[in-house]
């Protein structure tokens, strides 16, 4: 894990692709597709079933490390119509106590109202302190941004033509992309700028990447 | 066979003797193999065999009679031409029908009403027709299938695709005669065998008909000046001009899209009056294009092509005179058929010229002609157990009429690609139709195939059929892009990746033009004409060919035996092999040269056994993976012809190398099956795998589909079967086939005995031998390690985007 601070507030950036807002008690999670395993298979596409369980175990294993007063699901939370994924969910959501906000992404069909009849709060973004929430990157905003989407990655290179690609959290001077946190939901590579934090996890340890050449 | 042989006498022919030894044993009702070049008459040695037929039966025929599966589009379009014109003299009320992807939807629903006599297509379309709910009665009629240019096919997934076509026509019609035409090949009894299956009544003709070839090496002027690497060979660009214009056509062979891009660009630009006569052909460029291409050859409209193998097969090109290959053809039975592209009139010999692109290849232009010299031909390896085109197969059948389970599955293990399928692994891939390889557990909607109450197997719903109907028959994957121009008219295709490195306003070299990209949308490239001069070159992942086992012998055999001879070739080498002994040596047949380099880039220890690509690939992941078992280690590797590289920032000692035995034939193997899991060389070949069997939907460009939210690629299926399921048959496949195909078992097993008998020479060198040059400036790698990605992670560094100027 690897704490950050920003405008004065302190993040923690989980391998699992989370990050922990320490002032607020809040996890941020984007990207995590929920169904998509069971959306291809129901269309034919025989995806192991196994590869869909891991938001689950994930969460077990998060939710202990600190307190938790809310849950803010940064778009994309489920992958697409609703199927069968939906009661598991559903069964979830009812063994927790904290509250729970999704911020509308692109993948979000389901309607609002199935989505609030859970008792999660769905609005398009969330602007609180200085920070904007957003699904997506690149808002036109003073605030500093926390989005998803991208499913960022970058791609390693070393001595001996060594090269490797991780998913990562993209910090730039004005917003921070998280890393997808479903799995089964690939990556995006990015080239970054000389102005970019990069924080690459390997799913153990999170990793600051500083030496760069152009 | 009066009847056809007075025709043979009306066109002014006179029939070679094995066309007529093909029509008699055609009218004795075997099936057979015919070995005859392209050019030769071998259209006519079968069809006439056909046309007889009919005058000796006794009722008029009905439907469909004959069927005729060609590899390319283009070649069939030809025999659709000549067996037209002799069937309208013999009987004008018969037609003959084309059927390929090219063929308009109108003529394709009257053919399946009313069927032709006789029908030619590709092995892609004769799966759309068993697609059809009642091809049963559609092939019932069906008397003879003939499946021409055999040996391109074998070997290849769409060779998988005849053996099941075929296994599947002859369980509808019992006494189907099969007929093969093939070129020469090493392993023609196995060719026959796969194609004609268990039949006892066959018979195999051979056309002799030996063309004389001559091949000429081309050198440069100053011996000094050969270059140690490259790949392009444009430093012989005046020697290739001067060919050119000599000849009345000439026909330029590369071995890759990129090369023949650059070529074009670089011979126009050296010699600008080429413009309206030279052309390039292959197979990213439009097919309009290509049929413009081909068609001008043959009418002596152009006086230069710069091609890839996408001409190696096709229409006559009688005027084309002469043929130059650009860089090593990998193999014997390539070059003959390239060489053979020119002095098409019968009796007339071929010339071909032999561009070496750096100094090791060479060696290899003598390592060609002694083979052509000894017909040392290559044998052709087909494919086994192929899941994923079965899988392709079963669903084409079920979203036909449906089949019986029971049925169908001793008609697939007829076939000799699926002959050791047993009940377990068949019960696998009904379990994944059917129930997406899981056991029956509450909240899974898996659908895919259902069985009907006659006990047939069929497509769960219309969405599925359809995304199947649309991907069906796609055996060449990737992810290609039309190119468009922004006012309409299509240029080809390219692949995804190298777009995506482009940026609208960036300029590209495409079909000969330089292009801009101004955008992308869905799944075309819009671009228009750019004056711009210097445009980026796209490179496409496409197949790298390994040399043959022949031509390794062969090559090995040059370089050891005939080093001393006094050939032109071996004279012009004398300075980079002087060059090479300075720092190392030049191996002897019973030793094995490592070379170790320290350059920037970190340690190369280079390695030399002369056993061609696919033996490198995984002897060099081999050695990689054993390294590392010693101690936690990263390599990165490379591999050609000649040998392979690795490549580490940490340089693994040569007494750890030698003392731990690291060649020893035992466990060879296990050891590669892990060093594939570990390397992960089975995901480049998961790729195709992954589209074959459906499991990656592309979507078609043109053809709007609801596909939302089922887009994923290769890659992320790989990940999730070797986390969750590695026992996934299609996951196995990707390995095995690294094992059978990629690399040759016995071949492998072959090698490393013969290495305990060779003597290792290790030479410290201060700087890269010309022998490594190629290796080491290679830049498609393969990747092991044994180190945890964290600790990789900390020696590394991250490349920034590169700030506009």
């Amino acid at each position: 894990m690897k704490t950050i601070s920003i405008h004065t507030n302190h993040f923690v950036l989980h391998p699992s692709g989370g990050v922990y807002w320490k002032e607020k008690q809040t996890w941020l999670l984007a990207d995590i597709h929920l169904g998509k395993v069971a959306h291809f298979r129901k269309n034919g596409i025989a995806v192991p079933r196994e590869a869909e369980g891991s938001f689950y175990q994930k969460m077990e294993e998060l939710l202990p490390l600190f307190p938790v007063k809310r849950i803010l699901f940064l778009g994309d939370l489920f992958h697409s119509f609703q199927n069968n994924e939906w009661y598991l969910f559903e069964a979830w959501v009812k063994q927790q106590s904290f509250k729970m906000v999704l911020i509308t992404g692109n993948h979000d069909v389901i309607p609002k109202w199935k989505i609030t009849g859970l008792g999660l709060e769905v609005v398009p973004q969330l602007e609180e302190a200085s920070f904007l929430f957003h699904h997506f990157p690149d808002q036109d905003t003073q605030a500093f941004v926390f989005c998803g989407h991208v499913h960022p990655g970058v791609r390693l290179q070393g001595v001996g033509r060594q090269q490797i690609k991780l998913p990562c959290f993209y910090h730039s001077p004005s917003q921070l992309i998280l890393a997808a946190f479903g799995a089964f939901t690939g990556l995006h590579i990015l080239k970054p700028k000389l102005e970019d934090h990069i924080y690459v996890t390997t799913g153990k340890e999170v990793v600051e990447i500083t030496e760069k050449l152009s | 066979m009066k009847g056809v042989e007075n025709w043979f006498k009306s066109q002014n022919w006179k029939a070679q003797s094995f066309q007529k030894q093909c029509w008699k044993a055609y009218a004795e009702g075997e099936s057979g193999m015919l070995h005859a070049p392209t050019g030769s008459g071998k259209t006519y040695a079968l069809w006439g065999g056909v046309v007889e037929e009919i005058s000796r039966s006794k009722k008029n025929p009905i439907g469909l009679n004959a069927l005729w599966i060609t590899p390319l589009r283009a070649l069939g379009v030809e025999i659709q031409k000549s067996t037209q014109k002799m069937l309208s003299d013999f009987y004008p009320e018969f037609q003959v029908g084309l059927r390929t992807a090219d063929t308009p939807q109108s003529q394709r629903t009257k053919m399946l009403k009313s069927p032709p006599f006789g029908l030619v297509s590709t092995p892609e379309s004769v799966h759309v027709l068993l697609a059809q709910k009642d091809h049963q009665r559609y092939f019932s009629q069906l008397k003879v299938v003939v499946v021409d240019e055999w040996h391109e096919l074998l070997g290849s997934k769409r060779g998988v695709q005849v053996e099941l076509a075929l296994a599947y026509l002859r369980s509808l019609v019992p006494n189907l005669k099969v007929w093969g035409i093939s070129a020469t090949l090493g392993n023609k009894e196995l060719a026959r065998e796969i194609l004609l299956g268990p039949t006892a009544n066959f018979a195999v003709i051979e056309a002799k008909i030996q063309k004389k070839i001559r091949v000429h090496s081309l050198l440069p002027k100053t011996m000094e000046r050969f270059p140690w690497r490259g790949h392009l060979g444009t430093h012989l660009l005046p020697q290739v001009l001067k060919i050119v214009q000599k000849n009345k056509s000439t026909l330029i062979f590369t071995n890759t899209r990129a090369q023949c891009e650059i070529w074009f660009h670089r011979m126009l630009e050296a010699a600008p009056e080429l413009a309206g006569s030279i052309a390039m052909h292959h197979g990213s460029i439009d097919k309009k294009i290509r049929l413009w291409v081909e068609e001008s050859l043959s009418k002596e409209e152009l006086k230069v092509v710069v091609c890839t193998s996408s001409l190696d097969l096709g229409v006559d090109f009688s005027p084309v005179e002469n043929c130059i290959q650009i860089g090593s053809p990998k193999g014997v039975g390539r070059f003959i058929q390239r060489a053979g592209r020119s002095g098409h009139r019968p009796q007339a010999g071929s010339s071909i010229y032999f561009l070496p692109t750096h100094a090791m290849e060479l060696i290899e232009s003598v390592a060609l002609q002694n083979g052509i010299k000894k017909q040392q031909i290559e044998d052709r390896i087909p494919y086994l157990n192929c899941y994923d085109v079965l899988i392709q197969f079963l669903m084409t059948l079920a979203v036909g009429s449906g089949f019986n389970p029971v049925k169908i599955y001793p008609v697939i293990t007829s076939s000799f690609c699926y002959q050791t399928l047993d009940k377990e692994r068949w019960h696998w891939i009904l379990n994944f139709l059917i129930r997406g390889s899981q056991s029956l557990q509450h909240y899974d909607e898996y659908k895919k195939l259902i069985q009907s109450e006659d006990g047939l197997l069929k497509v769960a719903n219309k969405g599925i059929a359809l995304r199947h109907r649309l991907s069906m028959g796609t055996i060449v994957s990737g992810n290609d892009l039309k190119i468009r121009y922004q006012k309409g008219g299509y240029l080809g295709s390219i692949e995804e990746w190298f777009i995506a490195k482009l940026k609208p306003g960036d300029t590209f070299a495409f079909s000969g033009r330089n292009l801009e990209l101004v955008r992308i949308q869905k799944m075309e490239v819009i671009v228009k004409r750019s004056k711009v001069k210097q445009a980026k070159i796209p490179a496409w992942m496409g197949g790298r060919m390994s040399f043959s086992a022949h031509l390794s012998d062969l090559l090995k055999n040059a370089l050891f035996e005939q080093q001393s001879e006094s050939t032109p070739e071996f004279e012009s080498l004398i300075p980079v092999f002087n060059q090479q002994k300075r720092e190392s040596i030049i191996p002897k047949p019973n030793e094995l040269l490592i070379e170790r380099f320290e350059t920037k880039e970190g340690f190369h220890t280079v390695f030399y056994p002369f056993e061609g690509y696919a033996i490198h690939e995984a002897m060099a992941s081999l050695m990689a993976y054993r390294i590392s078992l010693i101690s936690p280690i990263s390599f990165s590797m490379s591999f050609n012809d000649y040998g392979f590289e690795l490549l580490s920032d940490q340089a693994f000692s040569q007494e750890a190398f030698l003392d731990n035995d690291l060649f020893t034939p035992e466990h060879l193997f296990e050891d590669i099956a892990n060093s594939i899991n570990v390397s992960e060389m089975a995901r480049r070949r998961f790729r195709d795998i992954a589209v074959i069997s459906g499991l990656v939907f592309q979507g078609y460009p043109n053809k709007p589909i609801k596909s939302k939210h089922l887009q994923s690629g290769s890659q992320l299926f790989f990940e999730v079967f070797k986390d969750y399921e590695p026992d996934n048959l299609l996951y196995q496949q990707a390995v095995e086939e690294t094992f059978d195909h990629g690399m040759e078992r016995g071949r492998m097993q072959l090698v490393f005995e013969q290495l305990e008998h060779k003597t290792v020479v290790w030479k410290n060198c201060s700087q890269p031998t010309p022998f490594s040059f190629p290796l080491i400036t290679d830049r498609i790698r393969s990747k092991l390690s044994s180190e945890t990605v964290e600790d990789r992670i900390k020696k590394m560094y991250l490349q920034l985007e590169k700030v506009a100027k």
